[in-house]
């Protein structure tokens, strides 16, 4: 079976054909036998020539021997044209970075804002953080409200 | 001693007091809220009460629904670990009236040494060196000379009214005092709508060194030494050792930093186990900051290293027992680190990571000693500081536990959320840490090593896990039938 892959944002290619696996990036290839021994839920054991690697993989995130890996996986076979982004003419939406409350909203719809102004006070674990606009302009939307609970990557303004 | 202790707090600091309640075997009582419903100290406790929404205003904080919980379930104690209401002079007191004991020190000691001021004229008193300086706001400029050049350059002007570094500045020689009061003063104004500007001697890269004190209700009272605290981030403690490695060079330090704490709680008429908070200058002058007159975060250390147990020792004193430790039996013994487990994001600012911990493996081995208060499953909730454990280690020296931390650190596993767990490690390997070379500015200054590139090899098992997913999808002509497959195969049936 093969595979195209993205390793910590590099191209790579991915073969596995029975008890050997292929693996190349930037020119450069390895091919090894391997065995894997899955133990829990997202923990395996790997061995590759007698060497020892312990792996993590929940929701998405890698560790190999601790160490972090973004990998994307593509099926050749199942790839499509992948259109632009949803994001219009210089439509910014400004997220939360982390899961929290929010404490205060300082705009609202219709107002203009400089570069660099507070938007909204988002804590979490008695840290509060303020989500800054990103560019000059104006309040499209406001969807975070005082005192609710949102999570990492929630929307809470959108800026035009 | 007690048959039923309550414990007035959560996370790891009450699983840590239930189990001493258990080995003396003594009923523990948790108290949880809405958040900690189904926290690691509710499961390990005997019994559990609750207190109310997640906020701590409405829970850990209100000391009627505590007293109350204590009252129902019959316990004759309550233990307040740190933070919450551990240094609340008027909680010690309701638990009195209310004919429960406060496992700490007298209210009286609390309101004496629970103000930063109050607690430094005690010092002052009992004969301890403070930090030179007037806390008088400054007046003429001539007097304002006379003051920095008896307490000598460098001197630090502070606003009065103020924080976060506002109206301050650092005054190398006298030459520079005028202007540099004039601009303290002005930005004191503008920023706090006072100009008054005090001043005191700069201590140059100091030390946080502390000395754990334990007192019994009968007039005897020890130090258990110090703990070297330096590797903090914005105040906050995050590597703790004992012995301080200035110790290790110089142990009469030690001994003298010990007779000055005691002198301060002897004159504050503490007892129960307390600490004494100092900046240790590149002489090894020493001058008296704070006290906390609770257990403190990082007790651990002093455990490992002194082989007494700070909380079996709280219990006895709270109920009435002598301690029957004298000075000179208090030995130290090899070395031991502790480093602070928080949720968080070092590689995004430190942005605290709540959440559902998806996967949990915990290190274990020789000399290590894990606080935590979190479990596979458990969601760290929001609403409060982010500390998931506290991972200490003991060896025989410095440098074995140094080793060792990092070997632990790399067992330690936790997924669905953030830690600072991988972050340890670039500070255990840092030059100057391994020297002993610390100083409060060092992770001001600490640059994180970076990351190495991996090998092909360890790549290709990346990729080979990640795609396991893809064997789910039936593929239309496997070319052999494969390990890989099988288990991809298997995991989709769960």
């Amino acid at each position: 079976m093969k595979l195209e892959a993205k390793v910590d944002g590099s191209a790579a290619k991915f073969e596995v054909n029975g008890a050997r696996l292929r693996y190349e990036r930037n020119g450069q290839a390895v091919e090894r036998e391997y065995s894997i021994a899955a133990l829990a839920p997202g923990s395996y054991s790997v061995l590759i020539e007698g060497r020892s690697y312990s792996v993590i993989s929940v929701e998405g995130a890698i560790r190999v021997n601790g160490r972090p890996f973004a990998v994307e996986i593509f099926d050749p076979r199942q790839m499509r044209g992948r259109g632009a982004g949803a994001f219009g003419e210089g439509r910014r939406s400004i997220a939360s970075p982390m899961p929290g409350k929010v404490v205060r909203v300082l705009v609202s719809a219709g107002e203009t804002v400089e570069a660099g102004q507070g938007l909204v006070v988002v804590e979490a674990m008695k840290m509060q953080n303020e989500m800054k606009s990103p560019k000059a302009g104006k309040v499209v939307e406001v969807k975070a409200k005082a005192d609710a609970t949102v999570q990492a990557g929630e929307v809470l303004v959108v800026i035009e | 001693m007690f048959r039923k202790v309550l414990v007035a707090n959560r996370g790891e600091i009450a699983v840590r007091i239930i189990r001493a309640l258990r080995e003396f075997g003594i009923s523990s009582v948790a108290v949880y809220s809405d958040a900690d419903r189904a926290s690691l100290a509710v499961r390990m406790a005997d019994e559990a009460a609750h207190l109310g929404p997640a906020p701590s205003s409405e829970s850990y904080l209100r000391i009627d629904k505590i007293i109350d919980a204590a009252k129902r379930h019959g316990a004759e104690a309550i233990h307040p670990g740190y933070g919450f209401l551990s240094e609340n002079a008027e909680f010690a007191e309701a638990c009195a009236a209310a004919g429960i004991v406060f496992i700490g020190p007298p209210p009286s000691a609390i309101r004496r040494m629970g103000s930063k001021t109050a607690a430094r004229q005690v010092a002052i008193a009992a004969g301890a060196p403070v930090v030179p300086g007037t806390k008088e706001p400054l007046g003429e400029i001539e007097e304002a000379k006379r003051i920095a050049g008896e307490i000598g350059y460098p001197v630090l002007l502070k606003a009065s009214a103020g924080g976060g570094g506002k109206g301050m500045r650092r005054v190398d020689r006298e030459a520079d005092l005028e202007s540099a009061l004039r601009d303290a003063r002005s930005e004191a104004l503008r920023a706090f709508r006072n100009d008054e500007v005090y001043v005191e001697k700069l201590v140059l890269e100091p030390r946080h060194i502390e000395i754990q004190v334990l007192g019994d209700h009968h007039g005897h009272m020890i130090h258990l030494g110090e703990r070297e605290c330096s590797i903090q981030r914005r105040h906050q403690k995050v590597i703790e050792e004992c012995p301080s490695p200035v110790m290790l060079a110089h142990p009469e330090l030690r001994e003298k930093m010990g007779a000055a704490a005691l002198k301060i709680a002897r004159a504050a008429g503490y007892a129960n186990a307390g600490t004494m908070e100092f900046l240790v200058d590149r002489d090894r002058n020493f001058y008296f900051l704070e006290m906390n007159t609770r257990l403190q975060v990082e007790h651990p250390v002093t455990e490992l290293a002194t082989s007494l147990d700070l909380v079996h020792w709280q219990l006895r004193i709270a109920a009435g027992e002598p301690l029957t430790i004298r000075q000179e039996d208090v030995q130290w013994r090899g070395s031991a680190i502790e480093c602070r487990i928080y949720a968080e994001d070092p590689a995004n600012n430190y942005l605290p990571s709540p959440g559902k911990i998806t996967y949990l493996e915990q290190p274990s081995g020789p000399g290590i000693r894990l606080d935590s208060g979190v479990y596979q499953g458990w969601t760290v909730p929001l609403d409060y500081d982010p500390m998931l454990a506290k991972m200490a280690v003991w060896a025989p020296s410095r440098e074995a536990a140094i080793e060792r931390m990092r070997r632990a650190l790399g067992e330690y596993v936790v997924e669905g959320i953030r830690t600072n767990i991988a972050w340890f490690d670039g500070i255990l390997a840092d030059e100057c840490f391994r020297a002993g070379e610390l100083s409060t500015a060092f992770l001001d200054r600490f640059k994180p090593p970076a990351a190495e590139a991996a090998d092909l090899e360890t790549e290709a098992v990346a990729v080979l896990i990640a795609s396991l997913k893809e064997a789910k999808t039936p593929a239309p002509a496997p070319a052999k039938s494969s390990a890989w497959l099988a288990i991809g195969r298997a995991e989709m049936m769960r």
